[in-house]
């Protein structure tokens, strides 16, 4: 019989979070800032320095260590951290940001308000897709508010999209304001035709 | 159960398991709750949730048992056996310093139908088993179901994929319903308990060249699902590979494996370490 049966090998001794643990988040070997990411999420504090990390982090499984850190800590200061790297030019760290702030949508929802009113149109059309993972009908009112005032087509196009699947009938008459603005515009008129077709199919609550 | 303390329950389980319930599987943990009231002997919640927190005479344990679900049988998604030893072992074998043993890991691995099934796939269609150690892990965080996978002794319905010839290869029969898996089978199989959202847990169990960890994942929430992935990334070795259930998608948990589809299933791997600090 060649199968063979072994105790498994001893535990490796527990995380013990120590102040060594920025300066390995900085060390040169990728396992060694692996496991500081990992283990910063019993450290106070810890936020400001897995952000730093993340900016110039370029392995990506350290990055995702990071980002998990971020959302394992759940706090309304891991979420700040991650919207603000919503700006990033580094479109991975963009991504993973919106991800992981995906992941912790109970601390981060009163951010939205900010993310989606903010003067950088790449950052309220990113903020669209975080509402998705709100409630409906708070996804609705946060973007119909934000339709209501919104210059930028792309940006536009996002809210549609995320309304045609989250919308119910009390965001029609938005809709069609809106629709009126951009008429010119052969996409948007479809995607709004299409997410008022789909919202009015959609009872709001207390009708 | 009020729709407070229903929350409390929830909040300390997940916090415990990663395992999360919403009020849509009320009526499960409400049932399950009410047996260990039953069981222990209390007749309110409030009683009930002070000796969880306490972790009185192992409430914690045997409460986790009654959660979790172990339907499983031999030889499911034997597909992915296939793979092992069509396409996953040659590759890991060819990497492997000579008598290195190559060590495979079940987890979930519930009453052991998983890691025995991978024992007789191996035996049974790896013409190299004989020229390698090969070590099998099953573990999982409900100790009740270690000690059935430790006795080995199962129904009709866990061997219903198995040809007769297997079964008369492989079980000796115990009675109308029992069968009993042969002792050098039991016997190459390790068990160990497991918490997959604990680090240090995980990382006690060494590091794999292939892990099994099929219908688990599902029962996370976002957070547990990444931290688990994460735990599963250390316990695999630079190239190993990772299945997952037919329903299960790593690459919408994690991005830390590669994709690699075969001819028989679509598996993960950790990537090979070339020239990283």
């Amino acid at each position: 019989m060649p199968l063979i049966k072994r105790d498994p090998p001893a535990a490796s001794p527990a995380s013990t979070v120590s102040t060594s643990v920025s300066r390995r988040l900085a060390s040169e070997s990728t396992s060694e800032r692996w496991a500081a990411a990992r283990a910063m999420v019993q450290e106070p504090g810890a936020v400001p320095l897995l952000a730093e990390a993340l900016r110039t982090e370029q392995a990506p499984e350290v990055r995702e260590a990071l980002f998990t850190t971020l959302i394992r800590i759940h706090s309304v200061e891991s979420a700040t951290a991650l919207a603000f790297m919503i700006r990033s030019d580094d479109a991975q760290l963009r991504t993973g940001a919106l991800d992981a702030l995906g992941g912790l949508m109970d601390v981060a929802r009163p951010l939205l308000p900010d993310l989606l009113a903010d003067k950088d149109p790449d950052v309220r059309l990113l903020a669209c897709e975080l509402v998705r993972r709100v409630d409906p009908e708070d996804g609705t009112r946060l973007l119909c508010g934000m339709l209501e005032s919104e210059t930028e087509a792309n940006v536009c196009g996002a809210a549609v999209g995320v309304l045609s699947d989250i919308a119910d009938d009390s965001a029609i008459s938005v809709l069609e304001r809106c629709a009126t603005r951009f008429a010119s515009d052969p996409y948007l008129g479809f995607a709004f035709a299409d997410a008022i077709e789909r919202a009015s199919t959609r009872l709001a609550p207390d009708e | 159960m009020s729709p407070g303390e229903f929350q409390q329950l929830c909040d300390f389980f997940y916090r415990r398991t990663g395992m999360i319930f919403t009020e849509a599987k009320r009526y499960y943990v409400e049932r399950r709750v009410l047996e260990r009231m039953g069981a222990i002997g209390v007749s309110t919640f409030a009683q009930y949730f002070a000796r969880l927190r306490m972790d009185t005479d192992g409430e914690i344990e045997q409460v986790v048992n009654a959660f979790t679900v172990n339907e499983t049988y031999f030889y499911r998604e034997d597909h992915q056996f296939r793979c092992l030893t069509t396409d996953l072992l040659r590759q890991r074998v060819a990497v492997k310093a000579p008598a290195e043993s190559i060590r495979i890991w079940s987890v979930p691995c519930s009453t052991g139908e998983e890691p025995y099934s991978i024992a007789m796939w191996l035996l049974e269609n790896w013409p190299e088993v004989d020229n390698h150690d090969i070590e099998l892990v099953g573990s999982d965080i409900d100790t009740r179901v270690l000690r059935d996978a430790q006795v080995g002794i199962y129904g009709k319905r866990a061997l219903m994929r198995l040809t007769p010839d297997l079964v008369e290869r492989f079980f000796d029969k115990e009675g109308e319903d029992a069968f009993r898996l042969v002792a050098d089978v039991r016997d190459s199989v390790g068990f160990t308990r497991v918490n997959m959202v604990e680090p240090d847990a995980t990382r006690a169990q060494g590091v794999f060249d292939v892990i099994f960890c099929r219908n688990m994942l599902i029962y996370f929430d976002e957070e547990s699902r990444r931290l688990a992935a994460e735990n599963l990334y250390e316990c695999l070795k630079p190239g190993g590979f990772i299945c997952l259930g037919h329903t299960e998608s790593m690459s919408r948990i994690s991005s830390l494996f590669e994709v690699r589809r075969f001819a028989d299933a679509i598996v993960y791997q950790r990537p090979l370490e070339v020239g990283r600090g």
